[in-house]
């Protein structure tokens, strides 16, 4: 299937009082009709902010969005709100994204009315069939968000996202929040729903297992920039960037038999303010050389369709 | 001689809402040196577990119904307040989960390490100072960073501190309650690690709690799964990650992504944990259970031996039909 989605050199910096903030830094890429980009990495390293400016719910400072072969960077407001009916968003946390003083009826319901897209019989009709898609038993309609658990409240904001019939839905870390057998059940969700209605997503998480479960290309991102992007089974069978080998190794695998290839990355993240002009991983990097404190380096193919952001790939990788 | 044997706890909550039955019989052991893994979702009644061991459950609403919780042979059920404080913090001492909260944000963090010292060996306050110093720098903190506020410390480096204030007195016992779930997975890796090491200088046994079954693969000796306030499987790592039997630890492997594999579904548990206010009768899981029978819903259902050192706690896994 075509493109639907492309962003080109997208950054947002933050003014703050230390210094500009460099969130999101020149990101490139395209998701195709159907596939899911997933987005990984550390808290603080831009994923949730680049989610938001695809989204347009931030504007970018710099560079293009083009969705449906369309520039949606620079839009009016009200062409803005027409793109919310194809472009929608699941939170992470479904405790503080639901109004707590609306029935379910009333949140599912929601994004009908800002839309005033049917009469009220029309859309209790609309809310019945989207509670049963996402799998919330009908007698919860005059619930609210308190009474229900976690799984639940997550499957309210999966049938809010899919209201308006969307074509493009960033998932913003939406399984974080629940225990693994629930986040199970939503996992299988969102895989059934892209492969009924055709959706496309960004998948914006931390954790590898999931992001490599669902996600058709990884993108991995550190302190605003990307650091590796391809394709999912090549970023585990083959990952290239420092970064990527350091976080692939840390993650703790529910299996004892398993002796993995370790790359301890000491000290923490480093701040993405007023960055200095060098690579933003040289502190953490066990194979920093010279050229890595002299400048960033550029995002280059090293195979067809892996693109890494390092200086010294293709020496530590033997290519 | 077990370090820690716990017989039979049994906690409630007793409020007006109803009774929460958070910790129903649970029996566990760990020996010296060891570390036992207990893995639950939420509610399963692992923290309370955690709190009835140090003594620290707030009485109302909670209530220990039964049971024994011996340190060293003595229980601590019948301990004087007194003599546990003397215990806490020195022969037993604990990590929290979130360690933005378990620093008190308004006093210096050496000054918080130093304090367990004085309370526990009496000695002055310049040598406590010298004493938590040390401490930081086992952690991997620079020892002049004592004199900062908890703010001024990235997440990381936070809860080193905390394992820092746990370890400070040599505890015989560490009970560490989901320490790295607040932390990104590389500084995940690093504390865990410097655990692992320190636990093995000083020659302490430890209580993880935790929901990861990938941390259990890579920290724990022994596993104990827990579900509605019930032991369900209990063994050593290799019998229970090789051979699981109980349905619901099935279940949870079947609801992790996996790394190695491809998989195109996950194989999650139907339904919800039930609620601990309203708990099923007979097996608790036995509503979620894909082998359940008729049977499983009445009775109680006892801890069975289907292997030398493994338990589980299934009627149907003792009897040989799964």
């Amino acid at each position: 299937m075509g493109e639907l989605l492309r962003a080109e050199h997208l950054k947002k910096y933050f003014k703050t009082p230390s210094g500009v903030l460099h969130a999101v830094d020149d990101i490139s890429f395209s998701i195709d009709s159907g596939d899911t980009l997933g987005v990984v990495g550390e808290s603080g390293c831009g994923k949730s902010t680049l989610g938001r400016v695809i989204l347009k719910l931030i504007e970018p400072t710099d560079g293009r969005i083009i969705f449906e072969g369309r520039d949606i960077t620079r839009v009016t407001d009200k062409e803005n709100i027409e793109l919310r009916r194809k472009m929608q968003i699941i939170f992470q946390d479904p405790y503080s994204s639901l109004n707590p003083r609306m029935s379910v009826m009333d949140l599912i319901a929601d994004p009908l009315k800002t839309f005033r897209l049917q009469s009220s019989a029309d859309r209790r009709k609309k809310v019945f069939e989207l509670m049963d898609m996402v799998g919330l038993s009908r007698r919860f309609a005059s619930s609210y968000p308190h009474e229900l658990d976690g799984g639940r409240r997550q499957r309210i904001g999966v049938a809010r996202a899919l209201a308006l019939e969307p074509t493009f839905i960033v998932c913003d870390e939406p399984v974080s929040a629940l225990d693994v057998s629930i986040q199970a059940q939503i996992l299988n969700l969102l895989q059934d729903l892209q492969e009924q209605q055709g959706l496309t997503y960004i998948f914006v998480t931390h954790d590898l297992s999931v992001v490599k479960h669902i996600s058709t290309d990884i993108l991995v991102m550190y302190t605003g920039i990307m650091v590796e992007k391809c394709e999912a089974k090549e970023l585990f069978a083959k990952p290239m960037h420092p970064y990527t080998k350091g976080l692939l190794s840390a993650i703790p695998v529910p299996n004892i038999d398993r002796v993995r290839e370790k790359v301890a990355l000491r000290g923490e993240l480093t701040s993405p303010v007023e960055p200095k002009p060098e690579c933003r991983f040289v502190a953490r990097c066990p194979f920093a050389t010279d050229i890595c404190r002299r400048e960033p380096p550029t995002y280059s193919e090293v195979l067809a369709g892996h693109f890494v952001s390092c200086h010294n790939v293709r020496e530590i990788n033997g290519l | 001689m077990s370090l820690l044997q716990i017989n039979d706890l049994t906690i409630h909550y007793v409020t007006r809402g109803g009774t929460v039955k958070a910790v129903n019989g649970i029996d566990l052991s760990i020996e010296a040196g060891r570390t036992l893994g207990l893995v639950g979702e939420t509610g399963a009644g692992k923290t309370t577990s955690a709190l009835g061991i140090l003594g620290l459950i707030p009485k109302p609403p909670g209530k220990i119904i039964s049971g024994q919780i011996l340190f060293e042979g003595a229980d601590l059920l019948k301990a004087s307040q007194g003599k546990m404080r003397m215990i806490r913090g020195n022969d037993i001492s604990m990590i929290y989960q979130d360690p933005m909260t378990a620093l008190n944000p308004i006093l210096r963090v050496g000054d918080q390490i130093s304090e367990v010292i004085i309370q526990h060996s009496g000695c002055s306050k310049a040598e406590a100072r010298e004493k938590s110093e040390g401490m930081l720098e086992t952690v991997g903190i620079r020892a002049e960073r004592a004199a900062d506020y908890p703010h001024q410390f990235s997440g990381g480096m936070k809860q080193r501190a905390v394992i820092a204030m746990a370890l400070a007195c040599n505890p015989k016992l560490l009970i560490a309650d989901e320490p790295t779930t607040a932390l990104d997975v590389t500084i995940q890796a690093q504390v865990l690690e410097m655990m692992r090491e320190l636990k093995d200088e000083l020659g302490s046994s430890m209580l993880l709690i935790t929901h990861d079954l990938g941390i259990v693969a890579e920290t724990c000796d022994d596993v104990a799964i827990m579900y509605a306030g019930e032991i369900v499987e209990i063994g050593a790592l290799e019998r229970i990650f090789h051979n699981p039997r109980h349905p619901y630890t099935l279940g949870l492997f079947g609801s992790i992504p996996s790394l190695d594999k491809d998989v195109r579904r996950l194989n999650p548990i139907p339904g919800l944990m039930p609620d601990p206010a309203d708990l099923p009768s007979g097996c608790k899981f036995h509503a979620r259970c894909a082998h359940a029978c008729d049977d499983c819903g009445s009775g109680s259902t006892e801890l069975c031996e289907t292997e030398r050192g493994h338990f589980v706690r299934c009627r149907r896994v003792a009897g040989g039909e799964i």
